[in-house]
C-alpha cells in the first residue's frame, strides 16, 4: 500500500514552489503552505509580495510584540513593515491582480482537475463557504501554482479528472506540487514531473484521482 | 444702440451666483475656468478642473471623471459655442471652423452633473445668434443645459424652450431678442442680472457622538461597512451606535459579515471583538453580500453562520476583487461592467457571459448603498480622509459609492491641517464625520 | 542581486520602443509631460507612432508638437487633439490626411484606460450618448439609464512623469502631475518614468506612493530643468 510511504512535509512543498518563482516577480501568496514559501527564496533572488489586504512590497510576518493592526495580509496574519511598501485599496489591490500584474500567485486546493481546473472556496458538506480573494486570483494572476496535500485529511485524492466541488477556475492551474509529486495540468491531462524520494510513478498514480500522463522519465523531487 | 456687453469676469460673477455652499463644480476649460477665482471661498465650494485638480487636491483623471460620472457634481459649468432650444450644446465648432472637432471633456460634464450651465458669447464674432433654434453642428450634450449665461443674458432651459430671465444691465428684451436666433419666453420675474455673491458657509459635516450620525438610518437600509477580517479599519463605534439604534431588515454589504469575534487577530485574552456579529445576534440583518461571509474555521462558526442555517439570513456571495469593483462602479458612475472573474464557476450562474478578445467574462453590475460606515486615522473638516497601512482597503473603495458616508475617524482636524498629496478620500464623499471616543476599543 | 528599475539615461529607457508602437503619454498643458524621454524618442527616428495624450495639439506640449512634426505620428487618440482657434501641425497634418484622429471623451479616456490596467473587458457609461463620440457603439439600457458600451484601451509603452521614485519604481508625483501619469503607469505593457528624485526603497513614505512599484518597468533620473511643472 503507497500510501503509507513517507510523505514530504509542508515546509518541503514550500521550498520547491520557491523554485518556481523568478527573480524580479510580484507574487501573492495563499493562505497556509502558500504562506511559507517566502522562507524558502533564495537570498540572491529577489521577489515581490502583493497581498490583497492592501500591500505591495510587504516584509515577513511580524515578530511577537510588534503587531499592528493596521498592517496585515490577506490573512489577517500581522506584518513586519519593510522599505518599499506601498498601501492602496481594496479596488486596486484587485486591479493589480485582474489587470495581470501578479506575476505568481499560489494557492491552497481542495481538488485540481487534471486540465487545470480549481476547486478551493467550498466544501459541499458545510454548504457555505468563503471565496474571498480566490476567484479573482485564479482569473487575474499570470500563472497559478496550487501548493498542496496530495490527499484530504481521510486519503481521497485532490487531484482528479473532473472536480466535483465548487470550481474557482476553470484551466488556471498551471502547477501543482503536492507532498508526493509534482505535476503539469494539460490540455491533454495532468503530467507527471518530479516524484518524491521513494515514490514511484505507479505509486503516486495509485493515490491520485486523475489519470496521470507519465513521460519515460521522471525525475526525482528537487529542492 | 444697447449698452456694453459684459466682460469675462462679470459673467463668472454671475455663474458664481448659482453655487450653493458646499457644492461640487465642474469647471470647463474657458471662460468657465474664471469662476473659481471670483467665488467666495467661505461658500466651500468644490472645484473640479479638467486637469484632475479638486480644489488644491491632486486626483487621478480616473477619480476626477469617476466624481463627475457618479453623480457628485452638483452643478457643471460647461465651454459652449452653440446653444438651442432643448438645451442641447456644442462644443467650440463653429461656422468659421467647421471640420475641428471639439475640446471633449463637456461631454463627461453634460452626462452626469445635476445641473448643466453653458456659457458661452451670445453672437460670434461676426454677430451671427449662438443661441439657436436647432444647433448648426454636432450635440455634445444632448438636453442637458438647465441654464444659459453669455454676456447680455440669463436664460433658463425648460421643456417648453427658452425663458430670458435675466437681461445685463442696460439691455431690454427687445435687444437680446435681435441677438437670438430662437424663440425666448418672458417670464413676469424677468429681472436685471445682480452680480452679489452669498458667503454663506455649508453646514459642518462633524457630527458629536455616534448615535446623532446615524440617527436615520431606516429600517430596510443598505448598508456598507468596512473591516476587511481583523480589527484593523473597522467602524467599531458606529456598529455599536448602529446596534443601539435597532433599524433592521438590513442588507449588509462588507468583505466578512464577522469573522473577528471567533479568528483571534490579536484579541486581547478575555474580550470579544466588536465586528458584524452585534447586529446579527440582535436581529437587525436580513442580508449580506460578501466575498468572505464565515469563519475559516468549521468548528468555529460566526453568529452569521448560525444565522444563515436557522434561515434568518440571505447570503449573497461576491468574489472580494468583484466586490470592490462592484462599489467602485457604483460610486463611479459605471453602470456595469465586464469581469473574467468567476467566469465558468457557480459565480457566473445566471449571469451574461461574453467571450472578448479570446478571454471570457461575465457581466457585474455597479453597487450602492443608503449609507456606508467607514473607519479613517484623520478627517479634516471638509471631509479628506487619511487611512493607516492595509486598513484603507475597502473603506476608501465604498466612501464614494454610498448616499450618506459616515466616518468614524480617531482625530478631526482643521482644513489646512492635512498633507493634500496624502489625502485617500476626498471629502465630496464623506458626509458625516465622528470621532471614535478617547479609550474606546475594538472589544466589547 | 540587488534589483533596480533605474535606467541611466532617457535613451536607453526608450530604446526598444518600435516602429508602430502605441504609446501613453502623459501630463496635462505643461504638468506631468515627460519631456526627457519624448526627446530621447525623437533622436532615436521610430515612426508611425499612434500617441494615446490629453492635450496634443497645444504649445506647452512640446515633445508631442515635436514629434508630429518630424512626422513620426500616424494617429492621435485624445479628448483635445486641436487646440487654438487655427490649430497647429497635428490639424494641419489631419486635414492634409497625414495623420489620423480619434476623439474621446476626457473620463471615457481615462475610464478606457483604467479597465484596461485593471482587467477589465468593458464598461458600461452614459457618457457620450447621442453625440457622435458614441457613433457606432454598442448601447444598452441599466437602470432606467441608457448607457454606451467602452472598451479598455491598452498601449505597448507608456511614457510618464513623476515627482519621485524609489528603485522598485514606486511613485509619488507633485499636484497635477498626478492626472494622467497615475492612469497610465497600469495601462502599458512597459511602463518608463522619468522623475526628478529617486531614493533607495523607503524614500516614499508607503501612504505618499500613489503609482506602486509593480506598474513601473523603467525609472530613469532626470535632473529638473528651467519651467518644467
Amino acid at each position: 500500500m503507497t500510501a503509507d510511504k513517507e510523505r514530504l512535509d509542508r515546509a518541503i512543498i514550500a521550498m520547491r514552489v520557491a523554485r518556481e518563482l523568478p527573480p524580479g516577480a510580484t507574487v501573492n501568496l495563499g493562505i497556509g503552505i502558500p504562506t511559507l514559501v517566502s522562507m524558502f527564496v533564495a537570498d540572491d533572488s529577489i521577489v515581490f509580495y502583493h497581498s490583497e489586504s492592501g500591500v505591495l512590497n510587504c516584509g515577513p510576518l511580524a515578530e511577537d510584540g510588534n503587531e499592528d493592526i493596521d498592517l496585515i495580509n490577506a490573512g489577517g496574519q500581522f506584518l513586519e513593515p519593510v522599505p518599499g511598501m506601498a498601501y492602496f485599496s481594496s479596488v486596486d489591490a484587485f486591479a493589480m491582480i485582474r489587470g495581470g500584474h501578479v506575476d505568481v500567485t499560489i494557492l491552497g486546493a481542495h481538488q485540481v482537475s487534471a486540465t487545470g481546473d480549481l476547486a478551493n472556496w467550498m466544501l459541499p458538506d458545510r454548504g457555505v463557504g468563503n471565496i474571498g480573494g480566490a476567484m479573482d486570483l485564479a482569473a487575474g494572476a499570470e500563472k497559478v501554482i496550487v501548493a498542496m496535500e496530495h490527499n484530504d485529511r481521510n486519503g481521497n485524492p485532490k487531484v482528479v479528472q473532473e472536480c466535483s466541488f465548487p470550481l474557482t477556475g476553470k484551466g488556471c492551474v498551471s502547477l501543482v506540487v503536492t507532498d508526493v509529486a509534482v505535476m503539469e495540468p494539460t490540455p491533454d491531462g495532468m503530467a507527471l514531473r518530479e516524484v518524491a524520494p521513494g515514490w514511484s510513478p505507479d505509486d503516486v498514480q495509485s493515490v491520485t484521482g486523475a489519470r496521470l500522463i507519465i513521460p519515460d522519465t521522471v525525475a526525482e523531487y528537487e529542492v | 444702440m444697447p449698452p456694453a456687453k459684459l466682460d469675462a469676469e462679470a459673467m463668472a460673477r454671475r455663474a458664481a451666483g448659482f453655487i450653493a455652499p458646499g457644492d461640487v463644480v465642474a469647471v470647463d476649460t474657458g471662460l468657465p475656468s474664471l469662476i473659481p477665482g471670483v467665488t467666495p471661498p467661505e461658500l466651500g465650494a468644490w472645484f473640479l478642473r479638467n486637469d484632475g485638480m479638486l480644489n488644491n487636491l491632486p486626483l487621478s483623471l480616473a477619480d476626477a471623471a469617476a466624481i463627475t460620472r457618479g453623480g457628485y457634481v452638483n452643478l457643471a459649468i460647461v465651454n459652449a459655442a452653440q446653444v438651442d432650444a432643448a438645451g442641447s450644446f456644442a462644443g467650440t465648432v463653429s461656422a468659421a471652423n467647421p471640420d475641428r472637432q471639439p475640446p471633449a471633456n463637456s461631454v463627461d460634464l453634460a452626462a452626469g452633473s445635476g445641473r448643466v450651465i453653458a456659457m458661452l458669447s451670445h453672437t460670434d464674432d461676426q454677430g451671427r445668434p449662438n443661441i439657436v433654434e436647432a444647433l448648426s453642428s454636432p450635440a455634445d450634450g444632448l438636453r442637458c443645459v438647465n441654464a444659459i449665461i453669455t454676456d447680455i443674458a440669463v436664460i433658463e432651459v425648460n421643456g417648453g424652450g427658452l425663458a430670458l430671465s435675466e437681461v445685463a444691465p442696460g439691455w431690454s428684451v427687445d435687444d437680446v431678442r435681435a441677438q437670438t436666433d430662437a424663440d425666448l419666453s418672458i417670464p413676469p420675474a424677468l429681472r436685471e442680472m445682480d452680480f452679489s455673491l452669498p458667503a454663506n458657509a455649508p453646514p459642518s459635516k462633524v457630527y458629536p457622538d455616534g448615535p446623532s450620525a446615524i440617527a436615520d438610518v431606516p429600517d430596510g437600509a443598505t448598508v456598507f461597512i468596512d473591516g476587511f477580517g481583523g480589527p484593523g479599519g473597522m467602524a467599531h463605534y458606529l456598529l455599536i451606535s448602529l446596534r443601539d439604534r435597532g433599524s433592521r431588515d438590513l442588507t449588509i454589504v462588507s468583505n466578512t459579515a464577522g469573522i473577528a469575534r471567533v479568528v483571534s487577530f490579536g484579541t486581547p485574552p478575555g474580550r470579544t471583538a466588536i465586528d458584524h456579529s452585534v447586529l446579527i445576534e440582535n436581529g437587525q440583518v436580513a442580508k449580506a453580500i460578501a466575498s468572505f461571509p464565515v469563519s475559516p474555521s468549521v468548528s468555529r462558526p460566526s453568529e452569521f453562520e448560525l444565522a444563515y442555517r436557522r434561515g434568518e439570513v440571505d447570503l449573497e456571495l461576491v468574489p472580494q476583487g468583484t466586490l470592490a469593483e462592484r462599489l467602485r462602479a457604483g460610486g463611479a458612475g459605471i453602470h456595469a461592467f465586464y469581469t473574467p472573474t468567476g467566469a465558468g464557476t457557480l459565480i457566473a450562474e445566471g449571469k451574461e457571459s461574453r467571450n472578448i478578445d479570446g478571454r471570457d467574462y461575465i457581466l457585474e453590475y455597479g453597487l450602492r448603498a443608503d449609507f456606508a460606515i467607514i473607519r479613517a486615522h484623520k478627517a479634516d473638516t471638509n471631509g479628506n480622509l487619511v487611512y493607516r497601512g492595509t486598513s484603507r482597503n475597502f473603506n476608501a473603495v465604498m466612501a464614494p459609492a454610498a448616499r450618506v458616508t459616515v466616518v468614524e475617524v480617531d482625530e478631526i482636524v482643521e482644513a489646512v491641517q492635512l498633507d493634500l498629496e496624502e489625502v485617500v478620500t476626498p471629502g465630496v464623499f464623506v458626509q458625516r464625520i465622528v470621532k471614535r471616543p478617547d479609550g474606546f476599543t475594538g472589544y466589547e | 542581486m540587488t534589483f533596480s528599475k533605474l535606467y541611466d539615461t532617457p535613451a536607453t529607457a526608450v530604446a526598444d520602443i518600435h516602429d508602430g508602437a502605441t504609446l501613453l503619454i502623459g501630463g496635462t498643458t505643461r504638468s506631468g509631460e515627460p519631456t526627457a524621454l519624448l526627446a530621447a524618442l525623437l533622436t532615436i527616428g521610430v515612426r508611425d507612432l499612434t500617441c494615446i495624450c490629453d492635450f496634443a495639439d497645444w504649445d506647452g506640449s512640446e515633445g508631442i508638437l515635436q514629434l508630429a512634426q518630424a512626422e513620426r505620428i500616424a494617429r492621435v487618440i485624445s479628448p483635445f487633439p486641436f487646440v487654438g482657434e487655427n490649430g497647429g501641425v497635428i490639424h494641419k497634418q489631419w486635414r492634409d490626411g497625414a495623420l489620423a484622429v480619434e476623439v474621446i471623451p476626457q473620463g471615457t479616456l481615462a475610464e478606457r484606460l483604467r479597465a484596461a490596467g485593471a482587467g477589465i473587458g468593458g464598461v458600461f457609461t452614459p457618457v457620450g450618448l447621442g453625440t457622435r463620440l458614441a457613433d457606432g457603439k454598442e448601447t444598452r439600457t441599466i437602470n432606467g439609464v441608457e448607457c454606451v458600451l467602452e472598451s479598455p484601451l491598452r498601449a505597448d509603452f507608456a511614457l510618464i512623469r513623476a515627482d519621485r521614485a524609489d528603485a522598485l519604481g514606486n511613485l509619488a508625483y507633485r499636484g497635477a502631475q498626478r492626472g494622467w501619469n497615475a492612469v497610465m503607469a497600469p495601462a502599458a505593457r512597459i511602463t518608463i518614468a522619468e522623475v526628478d528624485t529617486v531614493g533607495e526603497p523607503g524614500a516614499i513614505d508607503p501612504e505618499l506612493v500613489i503609482t506602486p512599484g509593480i506598474y513601473v518597468n523603467r525609472v530613469v533620473y532626470t535632473p529638473p530643468t528651467g519651467d518644467r511643472g
